[in-house]
């Protein structure tokens, strides 16, 4: 069977290496692909498709919610999430009116869990 | 200052890079408490970090301030011993004093309130910022009240009133020079209210942690990082 994928986009090293170390010790259904920035993800799943997404806000270039914008062009559907320091109700409801979840950093394994579970709803 | 003593400043770039991560989960929970306060919502920026030794950490705030500062002073005491300062340009801290009360204020009275209203600010934006640490390291540590000060970048950052301040660790620096100790320094906290983006408060979190407390946040760090 078919590996699923998910996409993390943090350009933090340590919070990719965090769900890097999630993925590898459990999830071994799922492929990970992992990009620093939004223009590092857009190459990067160019031509894949994607089953979850976990993008960080606050990024050099663009932001995570425009990154989201633009993934949900391309795969309507696909269960992103946005997973970000900034906690703000704001923040959360800009997230809510794209369709997109929102984690609290820091991200853990139960977190990821949930967004799988909700990605296969 | 000693080779070694150098090296305690000199973190590897995925260490820099952790500690970076930190201090984003506690700016964004200082941004949060903030945004609570000014019921609107806190832009933040990337945080530049730099891990610099006394001396450096003096000449990069005074390069970059020359007019009179206010700061909210913070220690903190425990497995984690240290100074937490928050730093604003004077004229910065009226503009967000006026902007937490919400109202037109003369400025004779807004002057009056400064002190206390900064206060809260402070005492909530370092809490938050310093509970960031507790989330991801296995370290306890207690708080004091905050204080208010004011004056030059050379004065908020003069060693010997935060050692007085922490009357129980004066014995245990007396006999350190001020390079002996190690400093963490986060710069470019800027915020920006939504509806009014003319109105920007940069200012600077200052962390001064002891030696012996910067040797237990490499410990803390080495051990995050060797379990990914």
């Amino acid at each position: 069977m078919d590996k699923k994928k998910a996409l993390i986009v943090d350009d933090s090293s340590l919070a990719r290496m965090m769900v890097r170390k999630f993925f590898s010790d459990g999830f071994e259904d799922w492929d990970l692909i992992e990009a620093k920035d939004a223009m590092d993800a857009l190459e990067k799943i160019e031509g894949q498709f994607l089953h979850l997404a976990l993008i960080d806000f606050n990024m050099p270039g663009m932001n995570g919610i425009d990154l989201a914008e633009k993934i949900l062009e391309k795969q309507p559907g696909i269960a992103i999430h946005l997973v970000t320091a900034n906690i703000q109700e704001r923040m959360q409801l800009r997230a809510q009116a794209i369709g997109i979840g929102f984690i609290k950093k820091p991200i853990s394994r139960e977190k990821i869990i949930a967004a799988m579970q909700e990605q296969t709803k | 200052m000693s080779r070694e003593r150098e090296g305690m400043f000199r973190l590897s770039e995925l260490e820099e890079d952790a500690l970076k991560e930190f201090f984003n989960m506690g700016l964004g929970m200082a941004a949060n408490s903030l945004s609570q306060m000014v019921n609107n919502e806190v832009l933040l920026t990337l945080p530049k970090l730099k891990v610099v030794p006394y001396e450096e950490a003096t000449r990069m705030l005074v390069a970059n301030q020359d007019e009179k500062l206010v700061a909210v002073r913070q220690n903190f005491k425990g497995e984690l011993t240290g100074t937490a300062l928050l730093i604003f340009p004077g004229s910065e801290s009226l503009e967000l004093v006026r902007t937490l009360l919400n109202e037109e204020i003369p400025l004779e009275v807004l002057t009056e309130l400064e002190q206390e209203t900064l206060l809260d600010v402070g005492n909530v934006i370092l809490n938050a910022f310093l509970k960031s640490f507790t989330q991801m390291m296995h370290v306890e540590f207690e708080f004091e009240s905050a204080e208010f000060l004011k004056g030059s970048s050379r004065f908020l950052l003069d060693i010997t009133s935060h050692l007085a301040a922490q009357n129980h660790s004066l014995m245990e620096y007396a006999d350190a020079d001020a390079d002996e100790r190690a400093f963490v320094l986060m710069m470019d906290f800027k915020t920006s209210d939504e509806n009014n983006t003319n109105h920007t408060l940069s200012g600077f979190v200052v962390l001064l942690f002891s030696q012996q407390a910067m040797l237990i946040l490499r410990r803390e760090l080495e051990v995050i990082l060797s379990n990914l």
